[in-house]
């Protein structure tokens, strides 16, 4: 079948038209087919707010801006908008600008009113309220923390200079202190150098050890675990002993106590004199007896026949 | 001296004399068009559906490249991948694609109008015409102007189309932009106005082009070199004019 020119124009023309249309609405990212849902807001300052730029809830886009002019009677900034006809834009919806300027990067963010609310009709107009603008407190409070920031600088450099002054006089502790250092650092490198043989000797043998005690323990854990129950066991006895040896430590000093005291035989034996006086008593008049009988053993001997002894 | 001044000021103005009675006739033969209609639709076709398909291979072909090669020039980490999108789209829309569309077509419809109109001319086929009676600049001329006008827009659009689309498609098979933030960066900077006014210079492009190649074409002098001639300063003149109706309607009109 041969296409008429006219079939021909007049399809690529459709076509095209329709693609036009609804490439429009795409990237105006309005509803292909759908109506939409128009709104008007109005603020004091847009803060770089322009057509094109998205509108959200909770984060989620859900239409565009369509236009931002400022209006000739009230002087405000007037943004018409359009949102998705499904989102339930209720009275108590307010509007915000938010997003980074410097970036180019602009959104208005919707926070809508209670479902319950009554719908904001087409074209009406939606509260809006001002968010601190992160770009705008910075450069409020710029200048004073650039201030601060310049005296704590001045301050540094204050130090740094005193702390190169103390480094670059030879005569300073801190000199000295790097110079010792360093002699030490020196001394200790030439014992490292001298002693490396045997440093590495050492190294070997806590090596080898290590690997002994390992293979001990990895092969005869059952002997080690026995090792540690005797252990035990005995350490128990000898909590035991302990106590017991408590118990007499504690009776000894009672006894001591009463040695101490003069209670008893043995107290009054260390404690009381008069024993030892007595018998110091007696001892002399022994001894008394003694050399009086030495002197003159007739006295006593008279009366004792040797036949009798005998 | 004096055939300098001819060359640079006497000979243009008085070209541009000429241009402006063909076009003065042009339409005044416009109300006769329903004399000529199914030459119109033929012209339409030629011009319009037949340059489609390279009009499409090189709108695509820019698009693509476009967004190889401004991927490749934002690496800055402040700039985010988006913005190929935005780029891509407004440049295509407000630029590329009317001016791509633009050269081919001077190429491509430039040269073969002023070559019909120029062997027409120069084997006094125009003079019959004329002799029998016929309008020849109702028949020939304006069929042409309106094919140009009319269609030159439809390319526009597709050149835009799959110049986006073809953006589009290398940034996500390339790994350049993927789809969704392509979409989202052209959404976040895309005005209304810029398509309105893409439609608007390709129907200036369009007049330029053909109207310059009917009138280089009308106008031959000196058989099959002066067809040549006139050829060759139809795809010329028009890219010239185009590029300048380029800049003029920018600073008028954004």
């Amino acid at each position: 079948m041969k296409i008429s020119n006219e079939i021909k124009v007049g399809l690529t023309i459709i076509v095209a038209t329709v693609i036009f249309i609804l490439g429009i609405r795409y990237f105006e990212d309005l509803p292909l087919f759908d109506s939409t849902y128009d709104l008007v807001a109005e603020f004091e300052n847009a803060g770089g707010l322009i057509g094109g730029n998205i509108v959200r809830v909770n984060g989620v886009s859900v239409g565009s801006v369509t236009s931002v002019y400022i209006s000739e009677s009230t002087g405000k900034v007037v943004v018409e908008f359009h949102v998705d006809p499904t989102i339930p834009v209720t009275e108590g919806t307010y509007a915000t600008i938010g997003g980074f300027d410097a970036l180019g990067v602009v959104r208005m963010d919707l926070t809508l009113g209670p479902a319950s609310a009554e719908r904001i009709p087409e074209g009406g107009l939606v509260d809006t309220r001002v968010t601190s603008d992160l770009m705008a407190e910075m450069t409020t409070r710029a200048p004073a923390m650039l201030t601060n920031v310049d005296s704590v600088l001045e301050e540094l450099e204050g130090v740094m200079a005193q702390a190169n002054a103390m480094v670059s006089t030879p005569e300073s502790d801190i000199r000295q202190i790097l110079s010792s250092a360093r002699g030490s650092m020196r001394q200790i490198e030439t014992l490292l150098a001298d002693e490396s043989n045997r440093i590495a000797r050492i190294l070997a043998h806590a090596d080898s050890l290590t690997a002994d005690l390992d293979a001990a323990l990895g092969e005869d854990g059952e002997a080690v675990a026995s090792l540690m129950d005797q252990m035990e066991t005995t350490l128990a006895t000898l909590n035991e002993d302990l106590e017991r040896f408590q118990a007499t430590n504690e009776q000894l000093d009672e006894i001591l106590r009463k040695l101490n005291d003069g209670e008893g035989t043995l107290g009054l034996l260390l404690n009381d004199p008069s024993m030892y006086h007595r018998m110091d008593a007696t001892l002399s008049d022994l001894n008394a007896l003694i050399t009086d009988f030495q002197r003159n053993p007739g006295r006593y001997l008279k009366e004792m026949n040797l036949v009798d002894l005998f | 001296m004096v055939p300098l001044t001819s060359h640079i000021v006497i000979n243009p103005v008085a070209a541009f004399g000429r241009y402006s009675r063909l076009l003065f006739h042009a339409f005044g033969a416009v109300a006769e068009i329903s004399s000529y209609r199914s030459n119109v639709w033929r012209q339409m076709v030629k011009v319009g559906v037949e340059s489609l398909p390279i009009v499409i291979l090189a709108a695509t072909f820019s698009g693509a490249v476009s967004t190889v090669q401004t991927s490749y020039q934002l690496v800055s980490p402040l700039i985010p991948r988006s913005i190929v999108g935005a780029i891509i789209t407004s440049s295509m829309i407000l630029e590329l694609g009317a001016v791509v569309t633009g050269f081919i077509l001077a190429g491509r419809v430039g040269a073969r109008i002023a070559a019909e109109l120029g062997t027409m001319r120069v084997t006094e086929q125009i003079d019959a015409l004329e002799t029998m009676g016929l309008n020849s600049v109702g028949y020939l001329i304006v069929p042409r102007v309106i094919a140009g006008v009319v269609m030159f827009p439809i390319l526009y659009i597709a050149a835009c189309f799959f110049g986006i689309g073809g953006g589009m498609l290398i940034g996500e098979l390339g790994g350049f932009v993927p789809f969704e933030e392509f979409v989202f960066g052209a959404r976040e900077y895309f005005q209304p106005f810029d398509p309105i006014f893409g439609i608007i210079k390709s129907l200036v492009f369009g007049f330029l082009i053909t109207s310059i190649s009917c009138f280089k074409g009308y106008y031959t002098q000196g058989g099959a070199e002066g067809v040549g001639r006139a050829t060759t300063q139809a795809a010329v003149a028009s890219c010239v004019f185009l590029l300048l109706a380029d800049l003029l309607l920018a600073v008028v009109l954004l």
